[in-house]
């Protein structure tokens, strides 16, 4: 298992590297010639107004969390799923509770108006 | 070994040539084994980085036919060098840093996006023993890698300090992380019925040897299979759920700050994300390498140029989907759907099993595979058959209040004209 | 030095000073780009430990999703760049961590500590004692941890109280974040405008001619509560 997380990472390092030389090797190809106008932040030919860093609103911030909830979730079947041909009958039926508990989760979610986007 | 063995193995062949080679000079030892794997790790970011320059070619092409454009057709016969073109393009045009950019954070994004798409070809089949490493969590790993790049557009969006990147990172991430869940979910059937996660396994599942019926999964869970492509189809933030790009509304969103090689970058990491999930759909659902006559690494090629092409097809044909259809299609139609459809696939899977030794342990009913291909096939039929025809009541409902309302408003206008008509002086 | 040994010292130090840097960076949003740093080291300690599982789990979970959280939850605060490198809190957050820094000292240690009759410390891991091996991860570990989820004699029943776990973050997520619903609004807006005719009426003694005109301040104050 270890030796084949080795390859893993030395595909990570290859390929930041490649796309690092990548980068690099455009740097030196490219022209540069930076003036004042080129490096003002695009806004459509109007002046920006303001740093983009402003406060957003808090409905993304639930649909992130509904996102988690159900990651979390979904990630816990996976190792039942693997299981399945030495699991007992039962299991079905823990499992199916379990997928029934999410389900309540987002019809509650979807009752309260959370999953609608305005 | 005869001459078709040589042509079906000869991606292992040479291999296994090279990994000699390296050893003979080298000596055996850990410096030779890591050369080796460095080598094969270049190997398949050179082969993603090749099709991600034939893919540009062929959608632009494709598209183009489709909406009877003709497409590039100047560089090279039937635009063959286009791909170049941009390519020396990309590399010689001036790039910019915004002076209120936060740089490391500007910088770092694009690099990051392209690495871990490329990373998840690590764990591609290509053909039997050609793998750069058989994880026995394949899929599982796949799908965990692809979410890296929600980071990396996050992090273009804040460094760029622009607020069409900001909004359109924003965008992508709270509408679009969402069909991960769709699309974890609809995994699961497939490993249950493979009963392992290992990509080089399900691809034995589905391949006609060792008692395996070679029925590819696409028959078993044509739902799953649904599902996972819309899901795959929104995750890679592709027509019609490109939102995070949406030119008319934020020009394009998170990259609009990049240009030259850190742009090239984003496109290689956008297109990429999409030959994965096209290449895991293959794989999953359409039995990977599996198949008769023609060696299996052209197999899964043309299985992938498949997937990619109903990719084009839909980019080609379909309008962007508005953000509230977006999200209702997610939470509301693919993720219950999906959720049914892991319950009654864990059900029927455990009734209707295939092998004595099952039902020996656990009992239930033995079926020949093809039955069982039957059984679920009908199941999930009748899922996607029920869901499609709860929302269609659903949207029917919410269509004739709208038409109610507006038929009221109608006849209080008229009320409201014909108290005039009586005679009413005109002034 | 094995090369895991290494490793395992190259990965701590990424996941420590990822860590380090959270606590220092001023710009909030760097400071959670560092949390990914640090999450990214604990993927690769799993993976030395040999769970390639849950390296990836930790991969889709924490670097997937829960610092897009984090990142949202940032974005969601006044301020991001000029954050206060303490609020008035910081002693209670510097006693706990050093508890919470012995405890676990202790734990993991070579030092045992004896509280009534039981021994905390000083637990022998097979990797400290001399002439011990790790023993192997299984090749079916993964079969067994799924086999474990569903057996009421293992972790069955967390498995589910997993699920009920989540629909009661669902649950309160949704009730931390409600939108104000119109009934708020409007007792809000009767109470404003009850308390401006209080005013109104505490002022009217002083001001004995204008009687109307307090009554119209209360009227605009009141009417978007009707119209609405």
């Amino acid at each position: 298992m270890r030796t084949d997380f080795a390859f893993i990472g030395v595909m990570l390092i290859t390929a930041f590297l490649l796309m690092g030389v990548a980068v690099f090797a455009a740097s030196l190809l490219r022209p540069k010639k930076p003036s004042q106008a080129k490096l003002e932040t695009y806004e459509c030919g109007m002046e920006t107004v303001g740093d983009a860093w402003v406060q957003f609103r808090v409905q993304y911030y639930i649909f992130a969390l509904i996102f988690v909830l159900f990651d979390v979730g979904g990630v816990l079947l996976f190792p039942f799923a693997v299981a399945f041909n030495v699991v007992p009958i039962y299991a079905v039926l823990v499992v199916s509770l379990f997928l029934g508990t999410l389900m309540a989760a987002l019809l509650y979610a979807w009752r309260k108006g959370a999953l609608q986007w305005d | 070994m005869s001459l078709i063995d040589t042509i079906n193995n000869l991606l292992k062949i040479i291999g296994d040539a090279v990994a000699n080679l390296v050893q003979n000079i080298l000596g055996p030892g850990l410096g030779a084994d890591l050369i080796v794997m460095g080598l094969g790790a270049l190997a398949l970011c050179t082969v993603a980085a090749l099709t991600f320059m034939a893919m540009t070619w062929a959608e632009r092409k494709v598209v183009a036919r489709i909406q009877s454009r003709v497409g590039p057709n100047q560089a090279g016969p039937f635009g063959l060098l286009q791909p170049i073109a941009d390519g020396i393009k990309m590399f010689t045009k001036e790039d910019t840093t915004p002076t209120s950019a936060d740089r490391w954070v500007y910088n770092a994004a694009p690099l990051i996006i392209a690495t871990f798409a490329l990373l998840t070809f690590a764990v591609f089949p290509i053909a039997p023993g050609v793998v750069g490493t058989n994880l026995n969590i394949g899929v599982f790993f796949v799908i965990a890698v692809g979410s890296a790049s929600t980071v990396a557009i996050l992090m273009a969006g804040w460094g760029s300090n622009n607020k069409y990147s900001l909004l359109g990172a924003f965008r992508t991430v709270a509408q679009l992380v969402g069909y991960e869940v769709p699309m974890l979910l609809n995994v699961i059937p497939v490993i249950v019925l493979a009963g392992s996660m290992g990509l080089a396994d399900i691809v034995q599942r589905q391949t006609l040897a060792d008692g395996n019926p070679g029925i590819p999964f696409i028959v078993y869970l044509p739902l799953s299979a649904l599902a996972f492509f819309i899901a795959g189809v929104a995750e890679t933030g592709r027509s019609p759920f490109d939102l995070l790009e949406a030119e008319s509304e934020i020009v394009a969103g998170f990259h609009v700050e990049y240009s030259g090689m850190k742009f090239a970058l984003f496109m290689l990491g956008e297109y990429v994300n999409t030959l994965a999930v096209s290449i895991v759909f293959a794989t999953l659902f359409l039995g990977g390498y599996a198949g008769p006559i023609l060696p299996p690494y052209l197999w899964l090629a043309l299985k992938t140029a498949l997937v990619f092409f109903v990719f084009m097809w839909l980019r080609g044909t379909l309008p962007r989907v508005r953000v509230d259809q977006l999200m209702s299609l997610n939470w509301k139609v693919l993720v219950p759907m999906s959720v049914v459809n892991i319950i009654a696939v864990i059900i029927l899977a455990k009734v209707f099993v295939t092998s004595p030794g099952l039902q020996a342990a656990n009992g239930g009913i033995l079926v020949t595979p093809a039955t069982q291909a039957a059984i679920l096939f009908v199941a999930n039929i009748a899922i996607l058959l029920s869901g499609l025809a709860i929302v269609a009541r659903r949207a029917r409902v919410l269509r004739l209040a709208e038409e109610r309302q507006l038929e009221s408003r109608r006849q209080a206008n008229r009320a409201a004209v014909s108290g005039f008509a009586g005679g009413a002086p005109a002034k | 030095m094995t090369i895991s040994q290494i490793l395992f010292i190259v990965i701590a130090l990424v996941v420590l000073g990822g860590g380090v840097m959270v606590v220092t960076a001023r710009n909030l949003f760097h400071a959670a780009l560092f949390l990914i740093v640090s999450f990214f080291g604990v993927t690769g300690l799993y993976v030395l430990l040999d769970a390639g599982f849950f390296a990836a789990a930790q991969f889709l979970v924490y670097i997937g999703a829960i610092s897009i959280l984090v990142i949202f939850a940032v974005m969601l605060t006044r301020g991001v760049q000029q954050a206060q490198p303490a609020n008035s809190q910081w002693p209670a957050a510097l006693i706990t961590s050093v508890i919470v820094f012995v405890i676990m000292a202790i734990m993991l240690g070579p030092i045992a500590v004896t509280i009534g009759d039981r021994q905390f410390g000083n637990l022998s891991w097979p990797n400290i004692v001399e002439g011990q091996t790790v023993p192997a991860v299984p090749d079916d570990s993964l079969v067994r941890l799924g086999q474990s989820f569903v057996d009421f004699n293992q972790y069955g029943a967390a498995f589910l109280l997993t699920a009920v776990l989540i629909l009661v973050a669902m649950v309160g997520a949704i009730w931390v974040a409600r939108d104000r619903t119109l009934k708020d609004v409007m007792e809000e807006r009767a109470e404003l405008a009850a308390e401006e005719a209080q005013e109104a009426m505490l002022a009217g003694p002083a001001q004995p001619a204008l009687p109307v005109g307090a009554a119209q301040v209360a009227e605009p104050t009141a009417e978007p509560a009707v119209r609405h």
